[in-house]
């Protein structure tokens, strides 16, 4: 019985992997898009960051109030500390200081340190949370575009009245409820976000079902299994790759707002933690809302341009 | 010689039926086929021809199962194809194979042209690994592709190469017919020549049965032995390829072999058609071409005439040869 | 030479694309005299529908370009002009008829206002003058009922009819010049066979200069007056259309014509013209034609033929023909 499921998989991945030569052509396509390009630069940077980043930066949670607060590297403020028993304010002048480049924030703790595990948090939440939106949206669109009938009718009903629920307030409630783990928000995130992939990849199914390739599998005798698995989804593949990276920034950004808002993890530091505890010191330390804030602005802008450039480039009509 | 039993359609209907209304109330059918009966020999070729929406192609296509009939016969080898269930029909569709018109969207463009060819053989389990790679190499080299090819992807080819592309996948099982719905259409008239060539070198080669359906005269003309005239939905006229180009008989066909344009007779007498194709959800009573038939009599108004033997192999429906009517 | 209307003298039109200068039009030349119906003829990719939009200069700007040749007409150079001058020519002095009847009219807009739009961008009509010449204009057509067509939208009526709309909406402003792209190939026989009919009377009641492109000889030998053969991006062979059906000289043309399935009278083999059409960015060395040119000479491969007149009428771009 595993043996077979195993074989089944193993056929499916098999078709479902990218051909070389394929993948190459669709490369050459995306690669003149200067904005594409740049996009996936800064996003491969961030991965690394990700990646290798905390080994090389200090502990983002170790609380120092003696350096709280100090500006990036370049920049000097000043400062003004009251003593109660001199009831004085003395303003001092604070320089930042390389051992910590992008500064402090109230607790101390090293801005560095804190965004590169934000950019952990932000694509590991991007990935994965897609990743379940995607798988879903993609069998339910699928399943219906090909069953067709009350089938198609019945998930397309349910989509709607899933689509009808606010999305953040859904969120908000199921945060609630559960308790601000990031193992649930990224669960919530992915079973609420799946409606929009479901409707765009049944409408390219039912297109795609007519096509004339599809009908001449079938002539040539192939089963409705075959059909879907060798044919239609390798095909909307492509789309699936655009759906999918368009949609990693509005899941970030869906963290960061829900951080922001208080039903973050506290436990794990992301950009929208940091801007919540930024936004309060505006005034004497604005970089601690500045730096996530630029952070999260670059990393939607870099998906989005990547995203528009596979749909341009996966697009045949485009003349690229 | 012909023994009109490979293939044998008696009185096939295909309806689409329109609803309309918030309870899909069921307020009419397209008839798409209506009352269709003609056969097919062993390696015999015989056009089908007609305008845009004469049925043509959903004939084509509901021949194999690809559409579901709504009634009447299709005996293939003796055999009832409606009546098959699905295992019988996929062992069917090892003997009829389709091509199609357009060689862009008939190629699953993520596969490459070896995995088109070769998947009719994976569908049927047949040869091992080793032996399809040598079956695919065959295939292309007879249907001039070189077998180096066999790894690229259906963009990287013309447009006639990925005709003969598909020729190749409906070759791969031994197919004793081959349904040819508009194959040379979408192609430049140099390369129609190639693939029209080919078409009749494996014809000879394998003796194969064709059913050509095409709407350029001048191809059924080259290539029929038998050709069928289809007017929405119905055959209207019948006969050997030189009975009907010399002596065509039935209105209609008159009026199509006189639009063709060709420059042999620059200056003939034209039979202009008045008028549109009528839809086929509304077809006029009577005979459906009267309203646009220039030796329209007052029968035929009435009634639809009934496809008769006029002469030996020469069938046709029109009121204008019914003996029974013009002896009244 | 009054008779000459307009005169299109080494035009290219090259595209800019990513992946690399595609020379749609690469050196073409021919005349359009008044009152006759020219054939541009060939294959796909020979660069006839670029062509044509040349003349109104109606293709995308980037990437395309018109990197030399003139086009002159009525005292203007038409690949210099302002856009102001081209928009005042278009669709009221030269008028085009696309190939697509589907996607040349607007869906949401009745006929009758796309017409009554043409005309009023062009005429100092008011609306019930312009409505009158609009129905006017669909009846030559042989539309029937034409007062009703113009308030159906274009779903409602057939290919044929939505075909005979567009040449009417043509025609609206009496343009001196008409450029039919390929307006029969997409059609049945029997609406094609109208559609010629309908372009014969343009010829004969209103003595239309007509360059009609398309790429079936037998239409061409029905309708055309003269023809301008066209492969690669240049025009290989021209002549009055009995002199290119009767006595083609370049290897192409007579190739086109022997592989028509009507040409030879036997059934059989047909006569075909091996290899495909070349890619617009690989163009080969020499000749365009010579990779599938049965009488090919060394010399094919590395010049570029010469243009030799044969006779007056008569000039072809062949090495078999030196001047």
């Amino acid at each position: 019985m595993t043996e077979m499921l195993r074989d089944k998989v193993r056929k499916i991945s098999q078709h479902l992997r990218p051909n070389t030569r394929l993948v190459n052509y669709y490369w050459q396509r995306t690669r003149r898009n200067k904005l594409a390009v740049s996009g996936l630069a800064f996003i491969i940077f961030l991965v690394v960051l990700a990646i290798i980043g905390p080994s090389f930066t200090l502990d983002p949670t170790a609380v120092n109030f003696e350096k709280k607060n100090m500006p990036p590297v370049g920049f000097t403020i000043e400062q003004s500390l009251y003593s109660i028993e001199t009831d004085e304010s003395t303003t001092k002048e604070i320089s930042g200081t390389w051992e910590h480049p992008l500064g402090t924030d109230s607790k101390g703790r090293d801005m560095l340190a804190m965004i590169v595990s934000g950019a952990r948090v932000s694509l590991l939440v991007g990935l994965i949370a897609t990743g379940i939106a995607i798988i879903l949206g993609t069998i339910i669109g699928v399943l219906s575009a090909y069953l067709g009938g009350w089938v198609d009718n019945a998930l397309m009903r349910f989509t709607d009245i899933m689509m009808t629920f606010p999305f953040f307030l859904l969120l908000v409630l199921i945060i609630f409820i559960f308790g601000p783990s990031l193992a649930f928000i990224v669960l919530a995130i992915g079973l609420t976000g799946w409606t929009g992939t479901a409707r765009l990849i049944r409408s390219e199914s039912l297109s795609l079902r007519t096509r004339e390739f599809i009908v001449a599998a079938k002539a040539l005798g192939a089963s409705d299994n075959r059909v879907i698995f060798r044919h239609l989804i390798p095909n909307v593949m492509s789309l699936i790759i655009v759906m999918a990276t368009l949609s990693i920034p509005g899941v970030i950004l869906a963290e960061a707002a829900l951080s922001f808002i208080g039903l973050g993890d506290p436990t794990v530091p992301s950009w929208g933690i940091i801007l919540e505890a930024g936004q309060h010191s505006l005034n004497t330390a604005w970089w601690v809302a500045v730096e996530p804030g630029v952070m999260l602005f670059l990393t939607v802008l870099a998906f989005n341009f990547l995203g528009d450039g596979l749909r341009d480039a996966f697009d045949p009509k485009s003349n690229i | 010689m012909l023994n009109h039993n490979l293939l044998q359609i008696k009185n096939l209907k295909k309806y689409y039926p329109v609803t309309a209304g918030f309870f899909s109330r069921h307020i009419g059918d397209i008839k798409a086929v209506d009352g269709v009966t003609f056969d097919i020999s062993e390696r015999e070729i015989i056009g089908l021809v007609g305008e845009s929406g004469c049925g043509k192609s959903t004939l084509g296509r509901t021949i194999p199962r690809l559409e579901e009939p709504t009634s009447g016969e299709i005996l293939y080898k003796g055999t009832d194809v409606t009546r098959l269930d699905n295992k019988e029909l996929r062992e069917l569709r090892r003997e009829i194979q389709i091509i199609f018109q357009d060689p862009d969207a008939s190629l699953d463009p993520r596969m490459t042209a070896g995995d088109s060819i070769c998947e009719p053989l994976i569908i049927h389990k047949i040869g091992t690994e080793r032996e399809r790679i040598d079956r695919i190499a065959e295939l292309m080299e007879q249907v001039g592709l070189e077998s180096g090819q066999a790894n690229l992807y259906p963009h990287e080819f013309s447009g006639g190469q990925k005709q003969r592309i598909g020729i190749a996948r409906a070759l791969a099982m031994n197919p004793k017919l081959i349904i040819a719905d508009e194959p040379v259409s979408a192609l430049d008239v140099s390369i129609q020549a190639q693939i029209l060539n080919l078409m009749m070198d494996i014809q000879e080669r394998f003796g194969l049965a064709y059913l050509l359906i095409a709407h350029d005269l001048s191809v059924i003309r080259h290539m029929a032995q038998r050709v069928t005239i289809m007017y929405l939905g119905k055959i209207v006229e019948l006969a050997n390829n030189k009975d009907l180009f010399e002596n065509p008989l039935h209105p209609y066909t008159e009026a199509l072999l006189s639009a063709v344009p060709s420059f042999k007779q620059k200056d003939k007498a034209r039979i202009l058609l008045h008028g549109d194709v009528p839809s086929p959800l509304n077809p006029p009573p009577g005979c459906h071409f009267h309203p646009r038939c220039h030796r329209v009599i007052p029968i035929c108004k009435q009634e639809e005439p009934e496809l008769a033997e006029i002469a030996e192999g020469h069938f046709v429906a029109c009121h204008l040869y019914n003996q029974t009517n013009q002896s009244e | 030479m009054d008779n000459i209307i307009l005169k299109v003298s080494n035009l290219k039109t090259y595209f800019f694309t990513g992946r690399g200068i595609v020379k749609a039009v690469d050196g073409v030349d021919f005349e359009l005299r008044r009152g006759e119906c020219l054939c541009l003829v060939g294959e796909s990719g020979c660069g006839k529908t670029v062509t044509a939009l040349s003349i109104l200069r109606l293709f995308d700007s980037p990437p395309g370009k018109i990197v030399d040749g003139q086009i002159s007409y009525d005292g203007l150079n038409l690949t210099k002009c302002s856009s102001k001058q081209l928009r005042q020519i278009r669709g009221k002095d030269i008028a085009i008829v696309f190939q697509e009847a589907q996607s040349a009219l607007n869906p949401v807009l009745t006929i009758g206002d796309q017409i009554i739009e043409q005309i009023k961008n062009h005429l100092p009509l008011d609306d019930s003058k312009a409505r009158h010449r609009a129905i006017t204009l669909l009846s030559e057509m042989g539309i029937p009922s034409a007062e009703r067509v113009m308030s159906y939208y274009p779903h409602q009526l057939s290919g044929g009819m939505k075909q005979r709309v567009l040449i009417a909406i043509s025609l609206s402003c009496d343009p001196q010049i008409l450029i039919a792209d390929e307006p029969t190939t997409a059609v049945d026989v029997t609406i094609k066979a109208q559609i010629l009919d309908i372009f014969r009377e343009l010829k004969a009641s209103r003595q239309m200069s007509t360059i009609f492109i398309t790429h079936d000889l037998a239409v061409v030998a029905e309708i055309g007056d003269r023809a301008v053969v066209m492969y690669g991006g240049k025009d290989v062979e021209t002549a009055s259309v009995s002199e290119i059906i009767g006595n083609p000289k370049h290897p192409y043309t007579s190739g086109l014509i022997e592989c028509l399935p009507g040409a030879s009278n036997s059934t059989g083999r047909l006569v075909s013209i091996p290899g495909t059409t070349p890619n617009p960015t690989e163009m080969p060395q020499g000749c365009a034609f010579h990779p599938r040119c049965p009488k090919a000479m060394k010399i094919c491969s590395q010049k570029e033929p010469p243009e030799t007149t044969i006779s007056k009428e008569h000039k072809v771009s062949c090495h078999l023909y030196p001047c």
